[in-house]
């Protein structure tokens, strides 16, 4: 009795339940198996087609993605000869173990916080800026000339992004005096868009090319480079790499609604009281919601070229995010936060 | 050739670590049927090398090997989404040496089968250039309107592509019941969703970046390299087969020759936009135009039996003459020329008197084309190369034939 | 210029969006639908044995040697056979044949489960052709043309 009581303790403890369950690991996992099949059913209404189909037919081929990720299980991991590797198979899951982490920095609701430090903004995009390094790491390990040519693109695309990434994100800082997701949203009387909408512009851009989604997939680059960086890898190796750009997705997507559109907030009453991660609940629909619009602009658009990208990054986002800077100050000047 | 003289082809020198080169294909997601050799400095490409031949079928020497007829459906699998416009060609220097002019009738008919196939041929290259920059909408949008316009040929020839129309001295079907407001509505549909595709693709900024100031080809440029098809109107430069009055009824409609002075890959496309405008409007003339008459040669048309000729002219198609099996062509040479959706093609057809010709020689657009891989991407970014290939709208079994 | 630029963004994007909320889809459910091909597709070939009268121009004209001419021992009368292993469905055969003895069907979607079913002497030739989807229930869809949507495929009555 007393094991089973102190496990659910454990679960239900918002150190573990915030990383392992909600938004994090479990989470995690619904979203990516749930947003690819999103996207290409999105992207199929778009085109005059269906989609998936055939598995689950019922439910239009919801569990599409699970068909394949056990296939991606069952599928051999080939290990060429000529890779070095300790980076080539560490990296993969290093990368994805970064791209959970950052997690543990959302909270939920108010007061549940699954790791309280007064930094976590900051701590959440710094965990994320690891997963990058990786990229290099298994485009290096790989020792192929489309991969090493797809690592050189990661490394371009880190500088166009990641700069006007943490300035755009700093600026709400600024407006809202605090670097804590938790107290950004008690301090949005007024969603962050309406107060920001520059900084919430080059954020969500940014958070778009630091995805690599559409149309920033440049490090993937199949028409040029074949899969980039994870050319090498096949078998489960290559879900993994595969959901890395998801997962970042999925959690910055978190990270926005947080800052810009006001998180859990309103927040729904009856859930929080019955256990307060299930306040998150406004949050976790915000974000898919968001994500879904994010998948959906691969209908859109096709892809930038790399100096496009660059341009785009240091002549367009870079200027906002400094005016998005000086917008906070004078608004925080003038006290409307 | 030696394989030392292949390896110096394929190949930098030893040790430069200056250029890196890149393999696209042949197995490679963006390569077509062929393999580009690409030599990089930094991501500058410095070098191109069109490494050609991967999907060559002897065409010219097969068709050297049957009777005269049967090469049609063969020359057919050259282009197999243009089949109309890769064998007209072919069948326009056999009339020539067999001394057979097709009736009037069968003249709009084959222009109206020539049109729709351009029409299916512009679409397949644009939607392959929308993929070749990601963007799949498209690629996707482009193949499900080809749809449309197979199923019209599908309806007139009873095959949705290899259409084996034109014969000497005519074409195989008449109009079926109906066919004029079907392919009116495809037009109007077809107008609408051109609009739709600006909207999406031609005129989103994202495409534009893409295509716009890439790879120019200067008009001397075009011409000196013999350059040919949409790609050399793109340039600027006023040259199209249709305008000789060689075949078809191009001589008797109203059209314009779209032209564009840019030259580069953006112009290429909105070219093929505006020749899929211009087939419609031929299409329509020829709708309206079409006179009554019959569809084969007098010539061929009094060889079949009475009895037979009638039911089959009636259901709206002919019988081959019993002569079409053994055809025998007299002995001379004839060259014809015909306007694909890829460029111009010739047809060089020499006869020793047999019932196989002695020579057929082949010139196809893409094979004329392929040059510019060479020429175009040098100076241009690596990402670029896919967007130049896109706008080349190349076709390796063409140029392979 | 840079307003151009946002504007032809947000009309990319309503187009897409346009078209997500009212999707064009042109698919066809293929086993549990079948469209009902055009009145004079050239599909698998259908041969009468007693109108032939073996001329052999049938497998005179093939292009692709898909058509021989079959003698049985002790028959003066040789017959035609097709090999759809090479069959191009060029539908020269049907337009050069005197007496209407070869015609085409409607029916195109066969499978075969080794190369030598492929295979059709004389007398498997006269065989009737039925489409495997039909035979399974598939609704029989008719193509129409359509100024909106390009091409509608109908339920035939």
């Amino acid at each position: 009795m007393g094991l089973v009581s102190s496990l659910v303790r454990l679960v239900l403890s918002p150190q573990f339940f915030g990383p392992i369950v909600f938004p994090g690991l479990v989470t995690v996992l619904a979203v990516l198996l749930s947003i690819i099949w999103v996207e290409r059913k999105i992207a199929a209404r778009v085109q005059m087609r269906v989609g998936p189909l055939y598995i689950l037919r019922p439910l239009g081929g919801a569990i599409q993605m699970l068909a394949d990720g056990l296939r991606f299980f069952f599928q051999e991991f080939i290990v060429p000869e000529t890779v070095d590797r300790v980076p080539f198979l560490l990296a993969p899951v290093v990368a994805m173990s970064f791209a959970m982490l950052p997690f543990a920095f959302v909270p939920l609701a108010p007061n549940f916080k699954p790791y309280t430090v007064p930094y976590s903004m900051p701590a959440f995009l710094g965990l994320n800026t690891v997963i990058p390094l990786t990229v290099l790491a298994m485009a290096w390990g790989s020792n192929n000339k489309f991969s090493i040519q797809g690592g050189i693109r990661e490394a371009y695309m880190t500088i166009a992004y990641e700069a006007v990434l943490f300035i755009s994100a700093y600026s709400m800082a600024l407006l809202y005096h605090t670097l804590d997701f938790a107290e950004m949203v008690e301090a949005q009387k007024v969603p962050g868009i309406l107060l920001n909408p520059i900084s919430a512009l080059v954020f969500f851009i940014a958070m778009i090319m630091s995805a690599g989604k559409l149309p920033f997939d440049i490090v993937e680059g199949e028409q040029e480079i074949v899969a980039g960086p994870f050319t090498e890898y096949s078998g489960i190796a290559f879900g993994l790499t595969m959901g890395i750009g998801y997962v970042q997705l999925y959690g910055f997507t978190l990270a926005f609604t947080l800052m810009y559109l006001s998180g859990w907030e309103p927040l729904v009453a009856p859930l929080y009281s019955i256990y307060p991660a299930l306040g998150g609940i406004l949050l976790f629909v915000k974000a898919y919601l968001l994500l879904v619009f994010i998948v959906f602009l691969r209908a859109v658009y096709g892809r930038y070229r790399l100096d496009q990208a660059l341009r785009i990054g240091w002549r367009t986002l870079f200027p906002l995010a400094i005016v998005s800077v000086f917008l906070s100050i004078a608004l925080g000047v003038i006290g409307v936060v | 050739m030696s394989s030392s003289v292949m390896e110096a082809r394929l190949l930098e020198k030893e040790g430069d670590e200056e250029v890196y080169e890149v393999f696209i294909g042949p197995q490679h997601p963006a390569s077509g049927h062929m393999r580009l050799i690409v030599r990089l400095e930094g991501d500058v490409i410095v070098g191109v090398d069109p490494d050609i031949g991967w999907v060559h079928r002897t065409m010219e020497k097969l068709a050297e090997s049957k009777e005269a007829l049967k090469a049609i459906p063969l020359l057919e699998r050259m282009t197999i989404i243009d089949s109309q416009n890769v064998t007209i060609g072919y069948v326009r220097a056999l009339e020539k040496l067999l001394g057979v002019e097709p009736p009037p009738r069968a003249r709009y008919l084959r222009t109206l089968l020539s049109e729709i196939n351009r029409i299916a041929s512009h679409l397949y290259g644009m939607g392959l250039a929308g993929i070749f920059v990601n963007h799949s909408t498209m690629f996707m949008w482009c193949f499900g309107d080809r749809e449309v316009w197979i199923q019209l040929a599908e309806e007139l020839t009873g095959a949705r592509l290899t259409h084996s129309y034109s014969v000497p001295g005519g074409v195989r079907r008449d109009l079926p019941q109906g066919f004029k407001e079907k392919a009116l509505k495809a037009i109007r549909y077809m107008e609408k969703r051109l609009d739709e595709y600006h909207r999406i693709f031609f005129d989103n900024p994202q495409v534009r970046a893409r295509y716009e100031g890439v790879g120019v080809l200067k008009p001397h440029e075009a011409r000196r390299l013999g350059v040919v098809g949409p790609n050399l109107r793109a340039s600027g430069v006023r040259y199209d087969a249709r305008l000789l009055g060689d075949y078809g009824v191009y001589d008797e409609l109203e059209f314009e020759i779209p032209v564009r002075e840019e030259g580069d890959a953006m112009s290429r496309l909105l070219l093929r936009g505006d020749e899929i405008r211009q087939s419609m409007n031929i299409i329509r003339q020829v709708l309206d135009k079409i006179p009554e008459g019959p569809i084969l040669a007098e010539k061929y048309l009094r060889l079949i039996p009475p009895k037979l000729r009638e039911p089959a002219l009636k259901e709206g198609r002919i019988k081959f003459p019993g002569i079409f099996a053994n055809l025998k062509l007299p002995k001379g040479e004839a060259v014809a020329r015909a306007e694909m959706g890829h460029g111009e093609i010739f047809y060089h057809v020499t006869s020793d008197g047999s019932k196989k010709p002695y020579r057929v020689r082949v010139v196809t657009p893409s094979f004329r084309n392929v040059i510019l891989f060479r020429y175009l991407p040098p100076g241009h970014r690596f990402m670029d190369l896919p967007a130049i290939y896109g706008s080349l709208d190349y076709f390796p079994p063409e140029a392979d034939r | 210029m840079f307003r151009g630029k946002v504007r032809r963004h947000v009309e990319a994007i309503a187009t897409g969006l346009k078209y997500l909320v009212k999707p064009n889809r042109i698919t066809v459910y293929y086993p549990e639908e079948a469209i009902v091909l055009s009145e004079r597709y050239r599909g698998m070939i259908h041969y009468d044995w007693d109108k032939c009268i073996s001329c052999g121009l049938c497998a005179m004209i093939c292009p692709a040697d898909a058509m021989k001419m079959y003698r049985k021992k002790g028959e003066k009368k040789a017959r035609p056979g097709i090999n759809y292993q090479r069959c191009i469905f060029c539908g020269y055969c049907v337009d050069i044949c005197p007496t209407n003895a070869l015609s085409f069907t409607r029916v195109h979607d066969v499978a075969f489960e080794k190369l030598d079913e492929m295979l059709y002497p004389p007398e498997k030739f006269t065989s009737e052709w039925r489409s495997p989807a039909e035979e399974r229930g598939a609704r029989r869809l008719r193509v129409v043309f359509d100024e909106e949507r390009g091409l509608k495929h109908v339920p035939e009555q």
